[in-house]
Protein backbone atom coordinates (compact mmCIF):
# COMPACT_ATOMS: atom_id res chain seq x y z
CA UNK A 1 0.00 0.00 0.00
CA UNK A 2 1.29 3.44 -0.88
CA UNK A 3 0.84 6.65 1.11
CA UNK A 4 -1.24 7.96 -1.80
CA UNK A 5 -3.53 4.95 -1.35
CA UNK A 6 -3.92 5.77 2.34
CA UNK A 7 -4.72 9.42 1.62
CA UNK A 8 -7.28 8.41 -1.04
CA UNK A 9 -8.74 5.92 1.41
CA UNK A 10 -9.10 8.71 3.97
CA UNK A 11 -11.17 10.72 1.48
CA UNK A 12 -13.24 7.64 0.52
CA UNK A 13 -14.02 7.11 4.22
CA UNK A 14 -16.07 10.32 4.11
CA UNK A 15 -18.53 8.81 1.60
CA UNK A 16 -22.03 8.94 3.08
CA UNK A 17 -23.93 5.79 3.96
CA UNK A 18 -26.55 5.04 1.32
CA UNK A 19 -29.43 2.69 0.73
CA UNK A 20 -30.01 2.69 -3.00
CA UNK A 21 -31.57 -0.66 -3.91
CA UNK A 22 -35.23 0.41 -3.72
CA UNK A 23 -34.49 3.84 -5.20
CA UNK A 24 -32.77 2.22 -8.18
CA UNK A 25 -35.66 -0.24 -8.71
CA UNK A 26 -38.20 2.61 -8.46
CA UNK A 27 -36.08 4.68 -10.89
CA UNK A 28 -35.98 1.80 -13.33
CA UNK A 29 -39.77 1.38 -13.18
CA UNK A 30 -40.30 5.10 -13.60
CA UNK A 31 -38.04 5.17 -16.62
CA UNK A 32 -39.86 2.24 -18.23
CA UNK A 33 -43.25 3.80 -17.62
CA UNK A 34 -42.04 7.13 -18.98
CA UNK A 35 -40.80 5.51 -22.20
CA UNK A 36 -44.04 3.57 -22.74
CA UNK A 37 -46.34 6.54 -22.15
CA UNK A 38 -44.32 9.29 -23.77
CA UNK A 39 -46.63 9.67 -26.77
CA UNK A 40 -49.75 9.69 -24.59
CA UNK A 41 -48.27 12.30 -22.23
CA UNK A 42 -47.37 14.55 -25.15
CA UNK A 43 -50.94 14.45 -26.43
CA UNK A 44 -52.41 15.21 -23.00
CA UNK A 45 -49.96 18.10 -22.55
CA UNK A 46 -51.07 19.75 -25.80
CA UNK A 47 -54.71 19.41 -24.82
CA UNK A 48 -53.97 20.64 -21.29
CA UNK A 49 -52.30 23.82 -22.50
CA UNK A 50 -55.24 24.60 -24.76
CA UNK A 51 -57.72 24.08 -21.89
CA UNK A 52 -55.70 26.15 -19.44
CA UNK A 53 -55.52 29.03 -21.89
CA UNK A 54 -59.30 29.10 -22.01
CA UNK A 55 -59.91 28.53 -18.30
CA UNK A 56 -57.37 30.95 -16.76
CA UNK A 57 -59.11 33.85 -15.04
CA UNK A 58 -58.01 37.40 -15.66
CA UNK A 59 -55.62 38.78 -13.09
CA UNK A 60 -57.22 40.74 -10.26
CA UNK A 61 -55.78 43.03 -7.66
CA UNK A 62 -54.99 41.80 -4.16
CA UNK A 63 -58.42 41.07 -2.75
CA UNK A 64 -57.31 39.12 0.30
CA UNK A 65 -58.28 40.26 3.78
CA UNK A 66 -54.73 41.30 4.76
CA UNK A 67 -54.94 44.73 6.33
CA UNK A 68 -52.69 47.38 4.81
CA UNK A 69 -49.80 48.71 6.80
CA UNK A 70 -49.21 45.35 8.50
CA UNK A 71 -46.02 43.34 7.93
CA UNK A 72 -46.83 41.19 4.91
CA UNK A 73 -43.63 39.17 4.57
CA UNK A 74 -44.70 35.75 3.25
CA UNK A 75 -43.83 32.45 4.89
CA UNK A 76 -41.06 30.43 3.29
CA UNK A 77 -42.91 28.25 0.77
CA UNK A 78 -42.26 24.55 0.22
CA UNK A 79 -40.02 23.80 -2.73
CA UNK A 80 -37.39 25.87 -4.49
CA UNK A 81 -36.70 29.49 -3.57
CA UNK A 82 -33.06 29.86 -4.62
CA UNK A 83 -29.84 30.52 -2.70
CA UNK A 84 -29.73 32.84 0.28
CA UNK A 85 -27.88 36.11 0.62
CA UNK A 86 -28.39 36.27 4.38
CA UNK A 87 -30.82 35.65 7.23
CA UNK A 88 -31.66 37.88 10.16
CA UNK A 89 -33.66 37.75 13.33
CA UNK A 90 -36.28 40.40 13.93
CA UNK A 91 -35.59 42.38 17.11
CA UNK A 92 -37.55 42.29 20.36
CA UNK A 93 -39.93 45.23 20.81
CA UNK A 94 -39.15 47.84 23.41
CA UNK A 95 -41.98 50.10 24.60
CA UNK A 96 -40.40 53.60 24.75
CA UNK A 97 -42.71 54.55 27.60
CA UNK A 98 -41.83 51.47 29.66
CA UNK A 99 -38.10 51.24 29.18
CA UNK A 100 -37.61 49.53 32.53
CA UNK A 101 -39.88 46.65 31.50
CA UNK A 102 -38.23 43.67 29.75
CA UNK A 103 -38.56 43.85 25.97
CA UNK A 104 -41.34 41.91 24.27
CA UNK A 105 -39.69 39.07 22.33
CA UNK A 106 -42.85 37.11 21.60
CA UNK A 107 -42.88 38.05 17.91
CA UNK A 108 -39.19 37.48 17.22
CA UNK A 109 -38.60 35.31 14.14
CA UNK A 110 -35.95 34.32 11.62
CA UNK A 111 -36.28 35.81 8.16
CA UNK A 112 -34.44 34.68 5.05
CA UNK A 113 -33.37 36.97 2.23
CA UNK A 114 -32.56 35.30 -1.08
CA UNK A 115 -29.81 36.50 -3.39
CA UNK A 116 -32.47 37.97 -5.64
CA UNK A 117 -33.75 40.04 -2.69
CA UNK A 118 -36.96 38.23 -1.72
CA UNK A 119 -37.62 38.03 2.03
CA UNK A 120 -39.44 35.13 3.69
CA UNK A 121 -40.47 34.44 7.27
CA UNK A 122 -39.21 31.11 8.56
CA UNK A 123 -41.50 30.25 11.49
CA UNK A 124 -40.24 26.66 11.59
CA UNK A 125 -36.77 27.88 12.68
CA UNK A 126 -36.76 28.43 16.44
CA UNK A 127 -35.50 31.99 17.19
CA UNK A 128 -35.45 31.82 21.02
CA UNK A 129 -35.80 29.01 23.50
CA UNK A 130 -38.36 29.07 26.30
CA UNK A 131 -35.48 30.09 28.60
CA UNK A 132 -34.84 33.11 26.39
CA UNK A 133 -31.62 31.83 24.79
CA UNK A 134 -30.96 32.75 21.20
CA UNK A 135 -31.28 29.80 18.82
CA UNK A 136 -29.04 30.25 15.76
CA UNK A 137 -29.40 29.34 12.11
CA UNK A 138 -26.45 28.61 9.82
CA UNK A 139 -26.15 29.10 6.06
CA UNK A 140 -23.76 27.12 3.86
CA UNK A 141 -20.95 28.93 2.05
CA UNK A 142 -22.84 28.98 -1.24
CA UNK A 143 -26.13 30.04 0.38
CA UNK A 144 -27.86 26.86 -0.73
CA UNK A 145 -28.40 25.18 2.65
CA UNK A 146 -29.83 26.52 5.85
CA UNK A 147 -29.61 24.63 9.14
CA UNK A 148 -31.94 25.44 12.02
CA UNK A 149 -33.43 23.96 15.16
CA UNK A 150 -37.01 22.76 14.94
CA UNK A 151 -38.98 22.80 18.18
CA UNK A 152 -41.52 20.43 16.68
CA UNK A 153 -38.90 17.83 15.69
CA UNK A 154 -36.66 18.54 18.70
CA UNK A 155 -33.82 18.21 16.26
CA UNK A 156 -31.82 20.11 13.69
CA UNK A 157 -33.09 20.40 10.15
CA UNK A 158 -31.23 21.25 6.94
CA UNK A 159 -33.24 22.73 4.11
CA UNK A 160 -31.84 22.80 0.57
CA UNK A 161 -33.28 26.04 -0.81
CA UNK A 162 -32.33 25.28 -4.40
CA UNK A 163 -33.94 21.83 -4.63
CA UNK A 164 -36.53 22.38 -1.89
CA UNK A 165 -35.62 19.14 -0.09
CA UNK A 166 -35.31 18.96 3.68
CA UNK A 167 -33.52 16.54 6.01
CA UNK A 168 -34.39 16.28 9.70
CA UNK A 169 -31.69 14.85 11.92
CA UNK A 170 -32.59 11.69 13.79
CA UNK A 171 -30.52 12.95 16.73
CA UNK A 172 -32.86 14.42 19.34
CA UNK A 173 -31.52 17.58 20.95
CA UNK A 174 -33.62 18.91 23.81
CA UNK A 175 -34.42 22.61 23.53
CA UNK A 176 -32.94 23.21 27.00
CA UNK A 177 -29.51 22.22 25.63
CA UNK A 178 -29.41 25.41 23.58
CA UNK A 179 -27.52 27.62 25.99
CA UNK A 180 -25.98 31.08 26.08
CA UNK A 181 -23.99 31.71 22.89
CA UNK A 182 -25.08 28.48 21.23
CA UNK A 183 -23.49 28.04 17.78
CA UNK A 184 -24.42 26.20 14.61
CA UNK A 185 -22.39 25.46 11.48
CA UNK A 186 -23.48 23.62 8.33
CA UNK A 187 -21.29 22.08 5.65
CA UNK A 188 -21.65 23.11 2.01
CA UNK A 189 -23.40 19.89 1.05
CA UNK A 190 -25.69 20.03 4.09
CA UNK A 191 -24.53 16.62 5.25
CA UNK A 192 -22.94 17.81 8.45
CA UNK A 193 -24.16 20.15 11.15
CA UNK A 194 -22.07 21.11 14.13
CA UNK A 195 -24.03 22.16 17.19
CA UNK A 196 -22.17 23.85 20.03
CA UNK A 197 -24.61 24.14 22.95
CA UNK A 198 -22.72 26.91 24.69
CA UNK A 199 -19.86 28.88 23.23
CA UNK A 200 -16.82 29.13 25.44
CA UNK A 201 -17.97 26.49 27.94
CA UNK A 202 -16.64 22.99 28.55
CA UNK A 203 -19.90 21.46 27.38
CA UNK A 204 -19.05 19.28 24.36
CA UNK A 205 -20.39 20.04 20.90
CA UNK A 206 -21.92 17.56 18.51
CA UNK A 207 -21.02 16.98 14.87
CA UNK A 208 -24.10 15.38 13.33
CA UNK A 209 -24.23 13.55 10.01
CA UNK A 210 -27.74 14.52 9.02
CA UNK A 211 -28.74 11.49 7.01
CA UNK A 212 -27.42 8.70 9.18
CA UNK A 213 -27.60 10.35 12.58
CA UNK A 214 -23.99 9.39 13.19
CA UNK A 215 -22.44 11.80 15.68
CA UNK A 216 -18.90 12.77 16.61
CA UNK A 217 -18.45 14.61 19.92
CA UNK A 218 -16.43 17.82 19.78
CA UNK A 219 -14.31 18.90 22.74
CA UNK A 220 -16.15 21.65 24.59
CA UNK A 221 -13.15 23.95 24.77
CA UNK A 222 -13.10 24.24 20.98
CA UNK A 223 -15.26 26.62 18.98
CA UNK A 224 -16.25 25.84 15.41
CA UNK A 225 -15.12 28.03 12.54
CA UNK A 226 -16.29 26.07 9.51
CA UNK A 227 -16.92 22.66 8.00
CA UNK A 228 -15.30 22.51 4.60
CA UNK A 229 -13.92 19.74 2.39
CA UNK A 230 -14.73 17.06 4.97
CA UNK A 231 -12.86 18.86 7.76
CA UNK A 232 -14.26 20.80 10.70
CA UNK A 233 -12.00 23.70 11.69
CA UNK A 234 -12.12 24.15 15.48
CA UNK A 235 -10.39 26.80 17.57
CA UNK A 236 -9.53 26.85 21.24
CA UNK A 237 -9.10 30.41 22.34
CA UNK A 238 -6.48 31.90 24.64
CA UNK A 239 -3.95 29.11 24.12
CA UNK A 240 -4.52 29.35 20.91
CA UNK A 241 -5.03 25.96 19.20
CA UNK A 242 -6.46 25.12 15.78
CA UNK A 243 -7.82 21.62 15.28
CA UNK A 244 -8.63 20.48 11.76
CA UNK A 245 -10.85 17.55 12.63
CA UNK A 246 -12.01 15.25 9.82
CA UNK A 247 -15.81 14.85 9.95
CA UNK A 248 -15.22 11.21 10.80
CA UNK A 249 -13.28 12.30 13.92
CA UNK A 250 -9.57 12.25 14.72
CA UNK A 251 -6.71 14.64 14.05
CA UNK A 252 -4.98 16.74 16.67
CA UNK A 253 -4.59 20.47 17.38
CA UNK A 254 -1.78 22.75 16.29
CA UNK A 255 -0.71 25.48 18.74
CA UNK A 256 -0.11 29.00 17.50
CA UNK A 257 2.69 31.17 18.65
CA UNK A 258 0.55 33.89 20.26
CA UNK A 259 -3.06 34.61 21.17
CA UNK A 260 -5.50 35.12 18.33
CA UNK A 261 -9.23 35.62 17.93
CA UNK A 262 -11.78 35.76 15.11
CA UNK A 263 -10.45 33.10 12.77
CA UNK A 264 -11.20 32.76 9.08
CA UNK A 265 -11.90 29.43 7.46
CA UNK A 266 -8.93 27.61 5.94
CA UNK A 267 -7.68 29.46 2.85
CA UNK A 268 -7.86 27.82 -0.59
CA UNK A 269 -4.19 26.81 -0.25
CA UNK A 270 -5.33 24.38 2.46
CA UNK A 271 -2.97 25.68 5.13
CA UNK A 272 -3.34 29.41 5.80
CA UNK A 273 -5.82 30.96 8.23
CA UNK A 274 -6.36 34.64 9.00
CA UNK A 275 -7.10 35.92 12.51
CA UNK A 276 -6.72 38.98 14.70
CA UNK A 277 -3.90 39.30 17.15
CA UNK A 278 -5.31 39.57 20.64
CA UNK A 279 -2.19 40.66 22.48
CA UNK A 280 -1.00 43.60 20.47
CA UNK A 281 -2.96 46.47 21.94
CA UNK A 282 -4.37 48.87 19.40
CA UNK A 283 -3.88 46.38 16.59
CA UNK A 284 -6.94 44.26 17.28
CA UNK A 285 -9.16 46.14 14.90
CA UNK A 286 -6.96 46.80 11.95
CA UNK A 287 -4.15 44.27 11.78
CA UNK A 288 -4.85 40.88 10.33
CA UNK A 289 -2.41 38.06 11.02
CA UNK A 290 -1.88 35.21 8.58
CA UNK A 291 -1.03 31.92 10.27
CA UNK A 292 0.27 28.59 9.03
CA UNK A 293 -2.22 25.90 10.09
CA UNK A 294 0.44 23.18 9.77
CA UNK A 295 3.18 24.68 11.89
CA UNK A 296 1.35 27.25 13.98
CA UNK A 297 3.81 29.91 12.83
CA UNK A 298 2.96 33.49 11.96
CA UNK A 299 3.35 34.04 8.24
CA UNK A 300 2.86 37.81 8.23
CA UNK A 301 0.82 40.68 9.60
CA UNK A 302 -1.22 42.91 7.34
CA UNK A 303 -2.50 46.35 8.32
CA UNK A 304 -6.01 46.82 6.96
CA UNK A 305 -6.77 50.06 5.13
CA UNK A 306 -10.15 51.40 4.10
CA UNK A 307 -12.44 50.35 6.97
CA UNK A 308 -14.85 52.88 8.53
CA UNK A 309 -13.33 54.72 11.47
CA UNK A 310 -16.32 54.08 13.71
CA UNK A 311 -17.24 50.60 14.90
CA UNK A 312 -15.07 47.52 14.74
CA UNK A 313 -14.44 44.16 13.15
CA UNK A 314 -16.75 41.47 14.51
CA UNK A 315 -15.56 38.43 12.55
CA UNK A 316 -13.37 37.05 9.79
CA UNK A 317 -14.96 34.47 7.53
CA UNK A 318 -14.72 33.21 3.96
CA UNK A 319 -11.87 33.45 1.50
CA UNK A 320 -13.09 34.89 -1.79
CA UNK A 321 -9.86 33.83 -3.50
CA UNK A 322 -6.32 32.98 -2.49
CA UNK A 323 -5.64 36.65 -1.77
CA UNK A 324 -8.93 38.05 -0.43
CA UNK A 325 -10.61 37.22 2.85
CA UNK A 326 -14.00 38.52 3.99
CA UNK A 327 -14.41 40.36 7.27
CA UNK A 328 -17.55 41.66 8.96
CA UNK A 329 -17.42 45.18 10.36
CA UNK A 330 -20.13 46.52 12.65
CA UNK A 331 -21.26 50.08 13.14
CA UNK A 332 -25.01 50.70 13.46
CA UNK A 333 -25.50 47.50 11.47
CA UNK A 334 -23.08 45.15 9.79
CA UNK A 335 -21.11 45.41 6.56
CA UNK A 336 -18.92 42.90 4.78
CA UNK A 337 -15.52 43.84 3.34
CA UNK A 338 -13.04 41.92 1.19
CA UNK A 339 -9.50 42.43 2.47
CA UNK A 340 -6.55 41.86 0.14
CA UNK A 341 -4.08 39.97 2.34
CA UNK A 342 -1.14 41.21 0.26
CA UNK A 343 -1.90 44.94 0.32
CA UNK A 344 -4.30 45.19 3.29
CA UNK A 345 -6.77 47.16 1.18
CA UNK A 346 -10.42 46.62 2.19
CA UNK A 347 -13.30 47.05 -0.24
CA UNK A 348 -16.93 47.10 0.79
CA UNK A 349 -19.04 44.19 -0.43
CA UNK A 350 -22.47 44.61 1.18
CA UNK A 351 -24.25 46.39 4.00
CA UNK A 352 -26.92 45.11 6.37
CA UNK A 353 -28.20 48.24 8.10
CA UNK A 354 -29.84 47.60 11.44
CA UNK A 355 -29.13 43.86 11.32
CA UNK A 356 -25.88 43.55 13.20
CA UNK A 357 -27.00 41.68 16.30
CA UNK A 358 -28.52 38.55 14.81
CA UNK A 359 -27.35 38.32 11.26
CA UNK A 360 -26.51 34.98 9.63
CA UNK A 361 -24.21 35.16 6.61
CA UNK A 362 -23.21 32.32 4.28
CA UNK A 363 -20.34 30.22 5.61
CA UNK A 364 -20.23 31.84 9.03
CA UNK A 365 -20.94 30.07 12.28
CA UNK A 366 -24.49 31.02 13.32
CA UNK A 367 -24.76 32.68 16.72
CA UNK B 1 -39.54 -14.45 -4.38
CA UNK B 2 -39.45 -11.07 -6.12
CA UNK B 3 -37.47 -10.97 -9.40
CA UNK B 4 -35.50 -7.99 -8.03
CA UNK B 5 -34.33 -9.87 -4.93
CA UNK B 6 -30.99 -10.83 -6.48
CA UNK B 7 -30.31 -7.21 -7.44
CA UNK B 8 -31.38 -5.99 -4.02
CA UNK B 9 -29.05 -8.46 -2.32
CA UNK B 10 -26.15 -7.38 -4.52
CA UNK B 11 -26.75 -3.68 -3.81
CA UNK B 12 -27.06 -4.22 -0.07
CA UNK B 13 -23.78 -6.09 -0.01
CA UNK B 14 -21.75 -3.83 -2.32
CA UNK B 15 -23.32 -0.36 -2.29
CA UNK B 16 -21.01 1.10 0.34
CA UNK B 17 -17.86 -0.01 -1.47
CA UNK B 18 -19.27 1.34 -4.73
CA UNK B 19 -20.27 4.58 -3.02
CA UNK B 20 -16.72 5.07 -1.79
CA UNK B 21 -15.47 4.73 -5.37
CA UNK B 22 -18.15 7.15 -6.61
CA UNK B 23 -17.22 9.63 -3.89
CA UNK B 24 -13.53 9.48 -4.76
CA UNK B 25 -14.37 10.04 -8.42
CA UNK B 26 -16.69 13.00 -7.90
CA UNK B 27 -15.44 14.46 -4.60
CA UNK B 28 -19.02 15.42 -3.71
CA UNK B 29 -21.55 13.42 -1.70
CA UNK B 30 -24.61 14.42 -3.73
CA UNK B 31 -22.94 13.88 -7.09
CA UNK B 32 -21.57 10.54 -5.90
CA UNK B 33 -25.02 9.38 -4.90
CA UNK B 34 -26.52 10.63 -8.18
CA UNK B 35 -23.78 8.87 -10.10
CA UNK B 36 -24.19 5.53 -8.35
CA UNK B 37 -27.97 5.69 -8.45
CA UNK B 38 -28.06 6.44 -12.18
CA UNK B 39 -25.75 3.49 -12.84
CA UNK B 40 -27.78 1.16 -10.63
CA UNK B 41 -31.01 2.17 -12.41
CA UNK B 42 -29.45 0.94 -15.65
CA UNK B 43 -28.22 -2.22 -13.96
CA UNK B 44 -31.74 -3.20 -12.75
CA UNK B 45 -32.91 -3.80 -16.32
CA UNK B 46 -29.82 -5.80 -17.20
CA UNK B 47 -29.71 -7.76 -13.94
CA UNK B 48 -31.01 -11.15 -15.18
CA UNK B 49 -28.33 -11.24 -17.88
CA UNK B 50 -25.57 -9.84 -15.67
CA UNK B 51 -26.20 -12.20 -12.78
CA UNK B 52 -26.18 -15.24 -15.07
CA UNK B 53 -23.31 -14.45 -17.37
CA UNK B 54 -20.95 -12.07 -15.81
CA UNK B 55 -19.38 -10.34 -12.90
CA UNK B 56 -21.98 -7.69 -11.93
CA UNK B 57 -19.61 -5.74 -9.71
CA UNK B 58 -17.02 -5.37 -12.46
CA UNK B 59 -19.78 -4.18 -14.79
CA UNK B 60 -21.05 -1.64 -12.24
CA UNK B 61 -17.54 -0.31 -11.55
CA UNK B 62 -16.90 0.05 -15.26
CA UNK B 63 -20.23 1.81 -15.78
CA UNK B 64 -19.51 4.07 -12.80
CA UNK B 65 -16.18 5.25 -14.18
CA UNK B 66 -17.50 5.75 -17.70
CA UNK B 67 -20.63 7.54 -16.57
CA UNK B 68 -18.48 9.84 -14.42
CA UNK B 69 -16.21 10.66 -17.36
CA UNK B 70 -19.25 11.47 -19.52
CA UNK B 71 -20.58 13.85 -16.86
CA UNK B 72 -18.36 16.73 -17.93
CA UNK B 73 -21.36 18.98 -18.28
CA UNK B 74 -22.16 18.70 -14.55
CA UNK B 75 -21.03 21.62 -12.40
CA UNK B 76 -18.00 20.78 -10.27
CA UNK B 77 -17.55 21.98 -6.71
CA UNK B 78 -15.70 25.28 -6.47
CA UNK B 79 -12.01 24.93 -5.79
CA UNK B 80 -10.22 28.24 -5.78
CA UNK B 81 -6.45 28.20 -5.87
CA UNK B 82 -3.69 30.16 -4.20
CA UNK B 83 0.05 30.10 -3.80
CA UNK B 84 0.77 27.90 -0.81
CA UNK B 85 3.09 29.31 1.81
CA UNK B 86 6.44 27.66 2.53
CA UNK B 87 6.34 24.21 3.97
CA UNK B 88 7.15 23.76 7.64
CA UNK B 89 7.35 21.01 10.25
CA UNK B 90 4.26 18.93 10.82
CA UNK B 91 2.09 18.23 13.83
CA UNK B 92 -0.74 16.29 12.20
CA UNK B 93 -0.55 16.32 8.45
CA UNK B 94 -3.00 13.62 7.43
CA UNK B 95 -6.05 15.92 7.53
CA UNK B 96 -4.24 18.69 5.67
CA UNK B 97 -2.91 16.22 3.09
CA UNK B 98 -6.47 15.10 2.44
CA UNK B 99 -7.66 18.69 1.96
CA UNK B 100 -4.84 19.48 -0.46
CA UNK B 101 -5.21 16.16 -2.30
CA UNK B 102 -8.96 16.66 -2.64
CA UNK B 103 -8.43 20.14 -4.09
CA UNK B 104 -5.75 18.90 -6.49
CA UNK B 105 -7.93 15.98 -7.63
CA UNK B 106 -10.72 18.45 -8.41
CA UNK B 107 -8.43 20.12 -10.94
CA UNK B 108 -7.61 16.96 -12.88
CA UNK B 109 -9.57 16.01 -15.97
CA UNK B 110 -12.23 13.32 -15.31
CA UNK B 111 -10.09 10.71 -17.08
CA UNK B 112 -6.96 11.64 -15.12
CA UNK B 113 -8.89 11.46 -11.87
CA UNK B 114 -10.37 8.11 -12.86
CA UNK B 115 -6.95 6.57 -13.56
CA UNK B 116 -5.63 7.79 -10.22
CA UNK B 117 -8.56 6.14 -8.44
CA UNK B 118 -8.33 2.92 -10.46
CA UNK B 119 -4.56 2.50 -10.28
CA UNK B 120 -3.75 3.84 -6.81
CA UNK B 121 -6.88 3.27 -4.77
CA UNK B 122 -8.48 0.24 -6.40
CA UNK B 123 -4.95 -1.07 -7.15
CA UNK B 124 -5.92 -2.30 -10.62
CA UNK B 125 -3.18 -3.27 -13.04
CA UNK B 126 -2.72 -1.22 -16.20
CA UNK B 127 -4.51 -3.92 -18.18
CA UNK B 128 -7.46 -4.01 -15.77
CA UNK B 129 -7.68 -0.21 -15.73
CA UNK B 130 -7.62 -0.16 -19.55
CA UNK B 131 -10.42 -2.70 -19.63
CA UNK B 132 -12.50 -0.67 -17.18
CA UNK B 133 -12.00 2.54 -19.12
CA UNK B 134 -12.43 0.88 -22.50
CA UNK B 135 -9.10 2.16 -23.81
CA UNK B 136 -5.62 0.83 -24.57
CA UNK B 137 -2.92 0.09 -21.99
CA UNK B 138 -0.83 2.81 -23.63
CA UNK B 139 -3.57 5.36 -22.99
CA UNK B 140 -3.75 4.35 -19.32
CA UNK B 141 0.03 4.72 -19.02
CA UNK B 142 0.03 8.19 -20.53
CA UNK B 143 -3.00 9.30 -18.51
CA UNK B 144 -1.35 8.13 -15.27
CA UNK B 145 1.89 9.87 -16.21
CA UNK B 146 0.08 13.15 -16.93
CA UNK B 147 -2.17 12.87 -13.86
CA UNK B 148 0.79 12.36 -11.50
CA UNK B 149 2.74 15.18 -13.14
CA UNK B 150 -0.26 17.46 -12.75
CA UNK B 151 -0.74 16.49 -9.10
CA UNK B 152 2.94 17.29 -8.47
CA UNK B 153 2.60 20.66 -10.18
CA UNK B 154 -0.69 21.55 -8.47
CA UNK B 155 0.38 20.47 -5.00
CA UNK B 156 4.16 20.30 -4.51
CA UNK B 157 3.52 19.77 -0.80
CA UNK B 158 2.09 16.34 -1.65
CA UNK B 159 5.47 15.15 -2.96
CA UNK B 160 5.82 12.79 0.00
CA UNK B 161 2.59 11.02 -1.04
CA UNK B 162 3.86 10.59 -4.58
CA UNK B 163 7.38 9.45 -3.80
CA UNK B 164 6.74 5.78 -2.95
CA UNK B 165 8.72 3.46 -5.23
CA UNK B 166 5.57 1.90 -6.76
CA UNK B 167 4.35 5.32 -7.86
CA UNK B 168 7.74 6.51 -9.11
CA UNK B 169 7.97 3.37 -11.23
CA UNK B 170 4.53 3.91 -12.73
CA UNK B 171 5.26 7.55 -13.45
CA UNK B 172 8.36 6.82 -15.52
Amino acid sequence: MTRLHDALDGIAEEAPLVNLADLAIAGHRRRRRATLTLAAVATVAVLGVATAAVALPEPHGDDTATPRGVDTVPDLPDGKVGSLGHAYKTPCKVDPERRRQPPDCSAVEWRLVTRTGTTYRMPQALPRTTQGRNAPVAISRDGRMIAYYSRQAQAHVVRDLVSGSEVTSSVTVKEERIGVGSMLVVSDDGRHVLFDPREGSKEPGLLIEMRTGRTVPVHGKFETISIKDGVAALVRYVKTDLWLMPVTGGGSPVRFDGVFIMFSELAPDGRTVAAFDFERKGHIKNTLTLLDARTGKILRRVAIRGLPEKGGVSSVSLWRSGSEVTIVHENMGAGTYAVDVNTGRARRLAGYPGKGAHLALPGMAGL
Amino acid sequence: MNHHDGFREFVLARQQALMRAAYLLTGDAHLAEDLLQSVLIKVVGKWPKLSKNGNPEAYVRKALVNQYISWRRRPRPESPSADPPERGASYDEAALDRIVLRQALAKLTPKQRAVIVLRFWEDLTETQAAETLGCSVGTVKSQVHHALARLRALAPELAHLLSDSEIREVAR
